[in-house]
């Protein structure tokens, strides 16, 4: 997530004190995230401007990178505790799951568990880095591997597969190679490889639905995954449980239909029925998410999708009981609903982030957004 | 009904340090910090206890029950879903209680027990059990307006006729030895009179659809839509028994057949175990009691299982309606074209009564045994020998897997 003016998070971890209720629409992060001006306050030049560069998202807890000057360091947020991990000083890359905290430096990768009070290394290794940047791989990928937050914590890969970018989900990995192609692994049984089977598969498989099609990013949620074409076009695949592939889900059409049920109860059931249902999209659909203009980025949490189009427009669909979906509700879509937030309040999104049943947004007054 | 919430937290220790929340350490820290709010608020006596918190702790626990293959989810996260269930199932009770509370916490209860794991000295059945007999939800009344036509059509059902020569051999009562050395041992299926004539299901607690009602009624149990599983539009959904008997088997406006099929009822519903007993003849098996499998199969007429195989001898116990069933041996699987994939390798892609000869041109040389299985009688499908079972009117069935 790049360094931006605003962050907003839409998670419901968090709770507002006054309340106590979920956060079922998009609130301004800086409101509650103050470790940022501790960090500050405890450099060297007070006056140095504190910018966010990244946030990952776990279900409990989210971790932000900031920088200041040259100084960098992360934070984690949680409900048990929050405030900066000292020992990140310097950290160039962070990743966050429920049960370890990632963090990249120069020359290492370290592993830390958390806990109530506090956290333990669990792993650490030597990068096999030959150039002085450092790993300029993006987490978990790392140079001859990526890291994964169960042991074995190094899990080697081919370095013929020229890995550029890596998504883990839930027992499922996506990597886009850096020439656009994309390859799947781990398990299979909700389609989320995208073989067209419900087969897992030990090792890295191209996705043949994609072939001739170069992709510039990919994402993988609990059961599912994304990936953008270069040209803007968005291909989902995986379980539909939630709605998250943006296809027309049972689970949702059922609950409108018990809806609608209750409301005029001698209608005969079952009209709706001819309607076509997926519950596994086990080959990449493309989802017409807006037809006016192209995906710039995607993100997947445990059950929702949400994508940000060129316009600076963000879209969410999925899962919305935790109000991840950011629609001032809690409920499920499946199909892709602008997040109105944003859009009336004339913001342009620029980035987003999905934690498990979270979604963090940066975004900027859509005046300020450069030609 | 008033006092509900006061009974409910009766069957709950006194005090909160006594509420054990002790999970392995698969079981993350932020879940247990989740867990310990919800007991906290539970305990609280100023505030009233929101249910919002459990629903955290199911969905999340639940999200763990979908990771990976069935068989391998920790025990512990099936533990954690129970508790969410019981945190659930005990803020429903709170305030005004009503019949549509207790039928929503039986319900919260009973997906504790499919999906979960028996926690506290099986407190969801406890509350289950002390819930069904406050609340007493009275039996569902049938609807006049439809007078039981599958009832009707029980009297002029056709009954497939065994050619003799096919026919599966009958014996009354064999000695455990025999029955051994002349049926276990050949992997001969036969099939057994007079062996569960005295189960209560027979005697005092004839089984019928009003004594489920009655003794079942408010329990939700899984059930199969479709008449075949290997059929495309196949699916599974929750239901009530009341619902599944008022929709699939009284009533007649659904148009998939429903069928509660392969599920362990008895272990869910304990008054209807004590209606049946294991043959003894599962002790000849290398297993304790506790390794059998009992699986309950109650459906309409029409209900269709597909010609399959199972990895364990099988007793199945006819008790109301009679069933169709055709057996082929392992040795010819061949001539049976099972089907490819992993999931359904168990299983022929011959629709066995209208079989696709020219898809399937070997099955016709298959050999077969048949009959049709009566109330009484108990079948022994030896270990992996072929089978295809056809509903022929309303049926419940029992079966019991044992090695």
């Amino acid at each position: 997530m790049r360094s931006t003016d605003r962050v907003l998070q839409i998670d419901p971890q968090r709770k507002d004190e006054k309340d106590g209720m979920n956060v079922l629409s998009p609130v301004e992060l800086d409101t509650w995230c103050t470790c940022a001006e501790t960090f500050s306050r405890t450099g060297l030049s007070p006056k140095q401007k504190t910018a966010t560069q990244k946030i990952v998202a776990s279900w409990s807890r989210s971790a932000v990178l900031h920088i200041t000057g040259a100084r960098r360091c992360v934070c984690v947020h949680g409900a048990e505790s929050s405030g900066l991990v000292s020992e990140s000083e310097g950290c160039e890359d962070v990743v966050l799951t429920e049960s370890c905290l990632t963090l990249s430096f120069t020359h290492t990768v370290q592993c830390w568990s958390l806990h109530r009070n506090g956290r333990a290394l669990v792993w650490s290794g030597e990068l096999n880095t030959t150039e002085k940047t450092g790993n300029a791989l993006p987490l978990p990928l790392v140079p001859g591997g990526y890291i994964a937050s169960k042991p074995p914590f190094f899990r080697p890969l081919s370095t013929q597969l020229q890995a550029a970018s890596l998504a883990l989900g839930t027992e499922h990995a996506v990597l886009l190679t850096a020439s656009g192609t994309v390859y799947t692994w781990g398990h299979g049984s909700h389609g989320q490889l995208g073989h067209g089977t419900l087969v897992s598969e030990d090792e890295p498989r191209a996705v043949e639905a994609l072939w001739g099609v170069p992709m510039k990013s990919v994402a993988a949620g609990g059961w599912h995954s994304a990936c953008i074409g270069v040209g803007g076009d968005l291909y989902v695949w995986g379980w539909n449980e939630s709605g998250q592939i943006g296809l027309p889900s049972k689970g949702l059409r059922e609950e409108s239909q018990k809806d609608k049920e209750r409301i005029e109860a001698d209608k005969k059931e079952n009209e709706d029925t001819s309607d076509v249902i997926i519950s596994i999209q086990a080959l990449p659909a493309l989802v017409d998410v807006s037809e006016a203009s192209e995906i710039k980025k995607v993100s997947c949490g445990s059950r929702h999708t949400a994508a940000i189009t060129s316009t600076g427009d963000l879209y969410t669909w999925g899962w919305g009981l935790y109000g991840q979906l950011g629609h001032g509700s809690r409920c499920s879509s499946d199909e892709p609903k602008i997040v109105e937030f944003f859009s009336s309040g004339k913001m342009s999104v620029e980035d987003v982030t999905c934690g498990l049943w979270n979604t963090f947004v940066a975004a900027v007054p859509k005046h300020r957004v450069p030609l | 009904m008033a006092h509900v919430w006061r009974d409910v937290m009766a069957l709950l220790p006194a005090n909160e340090t006594d509420f054990p929340l002790v999970f392995g350490e698969v079981v993350e820290p932020s879940v247990l910090v989740m867990l310990e709010l919800n007991r906290k608020e539970l305990y609280a006596s100023s505030n009233s206890f929101c249910t919002e918190k459990a629903q955290v702790i199911i969905d999340y626990s639940w999200e763990k029950l979908n990771t990976g293959t069935w068989r391998d989810v920790d025990k512990e996260w099936r533990r954690v879903y129970s508790y969410g269930c019981l945190f659930k199932a005990v803020g429903t009770c709170q305030g005004e209680s009503s019949r549509d509370k207790v039928q929503d916490a039986i319900k919260i209860c009973d997906m504790g027990l499919l999906m979960g794991a028996s926690i506290m000295d099986n407190i969801l059945q406890r509350l289950i059990a002390f819930l069904k007999n406050k609340a007493m939800i009275p039996n569902k009344v049938v609807d006049i307006e439809q007078p039981c036509p599958k009832k009707l059509r029980k009297e002029c059902i056709l009954k497939p006729i065994i050619n003799p020569g096919l026919s599966v051999q009958r014996v009354r009562c064999p000695a455990l030895e025999s029955f051994r050395s002349e049926f276990l041992e050949p992997k001969i299926p036969v099939i057994l009179e007079g062996i569960i004539d005295h189960w209560p299901a027979f005697r005092e607690h004839t089984w019928s659809i009003e004594y489920l009602q009655a003794v079942a009624g408010c329990r939700t149990v899984p059930v199969e839509l479709g008449s075949r599983y290997t059929d495309e539009e196949w699916s599974q959904k929750l239901l009530t028994v009341n619902e599944f008997i008022d929709r699939y088997i009284l009533g007649q406006r659904e148009a998939a057949t429903g069928y509660l099929a392969q599920h362990q009822l008895f272990d869910q519903v304990p008054e209807l175990k004590e209606d049946i007993r294991i043959p003894d003849y599962c002790c000849l098996g290398e297993g304790d009691e506790d390794n059998i499998t009992i699986n309950a199969w109650f459906g309409p007429g029409g209900t269709i299982s597909p010609l399959h195989q199972d990895p364990e001898e099988n007793f199945l116990a006819q008790v109301v309606g009679s069933k169709y069933i055709r057996l082929y041996s392992t040795e010819e699987s061949e001539n049976l074209y099972p089907h490819q994939s992993e999931l359904l390798y168990n299983t022929s892609q011959v629709d066995v009564e209208n079989p696709d000869v020219v898809q399937f041109p070997d099955f016709l040389k298959a050999s077969y045994q048949e009959c049709v299985l009566e109330p009484g009688e108990v079948l022994f499908i030896p270990r992996q020998h072929w089978h295809y079972v056809r509903s022929l009117e309303l049926s419940f069935s029992v079966s019991f897997w044992w090695s």
